[in-house]
């Protein structure tokens, strides 16, 4: 097996200069999708029948496809749609003309959402009842005592999972060349194709992923320390 | 002071309070008695709204509402005025114990910062803990940590502070340490409604006693007519079997 060394270097560079944008479809799925996923889990530890039975019949529904799938539907029906709606309001906009990661953040957030709240709703409702009494007690409102008290100590509880949920995100954001979105495999891919040097190709996105999900977790790890200190001081 | 009548609570088909009444001068220690499951907790947790009650109504200073059906508003305004100890202490498990004692004043009563250290350190000196207000919660004992707990109620100057069996989770050695600071405040004259097991503790701090039993009050009045010649049946048998007795024939 021959290795094209050079052409393996090159692509290399691509590559990372490509981690912007994968990171870029990380982040903003994670900023729209952990307020969301915050406020489903509220809504999932009250009483309400109702709304229960629908936020559960979307996580129930996102869990229960593969990723490509939803990706393949989002991007092939969603443009049409929007482009119907956008004509019923008559309305000057081409929805064909939009930058494919829009697509790529819908798909993603809604993704993350429902796997987000998940963790959310648990990390929330291991916190102690008592927690919240004794806020309550001290004068605190409501938001106050999530706020100060709960959250700070769902978050610690929550963090493990959330550094997993980004990692699997990063690695996810991998199919979003089916959408046409320039990430890390795509520019791969793309380069690799004109000569076939896919085996290079894949190594330099290989270790692209391992390098970028690496620096995540350690990332996380410190973050875990910080929110968590109260729990590791012994 | 504070005064609330006619208190019914029910837990699905379970009457837990069948209409209680409770009157609570300033400078009161009252002290609730009873077998578990006569509803003393729910009572206490009914005053400052942790349950809400399905009827009743609370006079409590200028504030007179009816407990069904108390707003937001009127809930928070009551909580401002009381204060609780929990039985299993509740501190707010990722804050120090300086900033356990200041968060009612700072975030509850929007009270200035330097202001509400300057309370804490003091309610903390007066449960013998200046050395610990660095420590976070899980790093002292229960005792020290129900002390916090009592820090956390007397620095927000309640009306009334409102005890949950505040020794109930604690073993012998480290209950007398908590009940020697409820006598204390007992002694300056703090408001105190205080549910407790502790039979001598409650005949030397109470000033007024309060039995209970299947969600009535049975008997009340002062504590020496109570431990001492009970009218009723029920409060006779209930401080026969609590009370230690000398039985020995020698």
């Amino acid at each position: 097996m021959d290795i094209n060394y050079q052409f393996l270097i090159k692509t290399f560079y691509l590559v990372l200069a490509a981690v912007p944008t994968t990171l870029n479809i990380t982040a903003v799925s994670l900023l729209i999708a952990m307020p969301l996923a915050f406020y489903l889990a509220v809504i999932r530890l009250r009483p309400g029948k109702y709304i229960q039975i629908i936020i559960s019949g979307y996580i129930t529904f996102v869990r229960g496809t593969p990723i490509v799938l939803q990706i393949l539907i989002i991007y092939s029906i969603l443009p049409s749609f929007l482009n119907s709606v956008a004509k019923g309001f008559a309305l000057e906009v081409n929805v064909f003309d939009w930058n494919p990661i829009i697509y790529a953040y819908i798909v993603f957030s809604l993704n993350t959402t429902a796997l987000l709240c998940e963790v959310f709703r648990s990390a929330l409702a291991s916190i102690n009842k008592g927690q919240l009494e004794a806020a309550l007690c001290a004068g605190m409102t409501t938001v106050q005592a999530y706020r100060h008290i709960i959250v700070p100590q769902a978050l610690v509880v929550a963090m493990p999972n959330i550094c997993n949920i980004t990692v699997k995100l990063i690695k996810g954001t991998s199919l979003a060349f089916l959408m046409t979105v320039k990430d890390m495999t795509a520019v791969a891919k793309i380069a690799a194709s004109y000569g076939y040097n896919y085996i290079e190709a894949y190594m330099d996105v290989f270790a692209g992923y391992v390098i970028v999900c690496s620096v995540v977790q350690v990332a996380f790890a410190f973050a875990e320390r910080h929110v968590g200190k109260f729990r590791f001081i012994k | 002071m504070l005064k609330i009548t006619n208190v019914h609570k029910k837990y699905n088909d379970n009457e837990v309070l069948k209409g209680v009444d409770i009157n609570v001068a300033k400078g009161d220690v009252v002290v609730i008695l009873g077998p578990s499951g006569s509803g003393k907790t729910t009572l206490l947790r009914c005053i400052n709204f942790l349950d809400h009650a399905d009827q009743g109504e609370m006079e409590f200073d200028e504030y007179h509402l009816q407990m069904h059906s108390a707003t937001a508003d009127e809930v928070r305004k009551i909580r401002q005025k009381t204060a609780f100890v929990f039985q299993n202490y509740n501190l707010f498990q990722n804050k120090t114990v300086l900033e356990n004692v200041t968060a009612g004043l700072i975030i509850g009563r929007n009270i200035e910062k330097n202001e509400a250290v300057d309370l804490a350190l003091k309610a903390l000196a007066k449960v013998g803990l200046s050395d610990r207000v660095n420590f976070y919660p899980s790093q002292l004992s229960g005792g020290q940590q129900q002390r916090v707990g009592i820090a956390r109620a007397i620095a927000v100057q309640p009306d009334v502070i409102l005890f949950d069996e505040p020794t109930s989770a604690l073993d012998p050695e480290l209950i007398s340490e908590v009940l020697g600071i409820i006598k204390q405040l007992a002694e300056e004259g703090t408001t105190m409604i205080i549910v407790t097991h502790e039979m001598k503790f409650a005949a030397d701090v109470a000033t007024h006693v309060i039995f209970m039993a299947d969600g009535n009050i049975v008997e009340e009045g002062r504590p020496k007519d109570i431990f001492q010649s009970p009218k009723e049946e029920r409060t006779r048998n209930f401080l026969r079997r609590v009370l230690p007795q000398v039985e020995y024939n020698i």
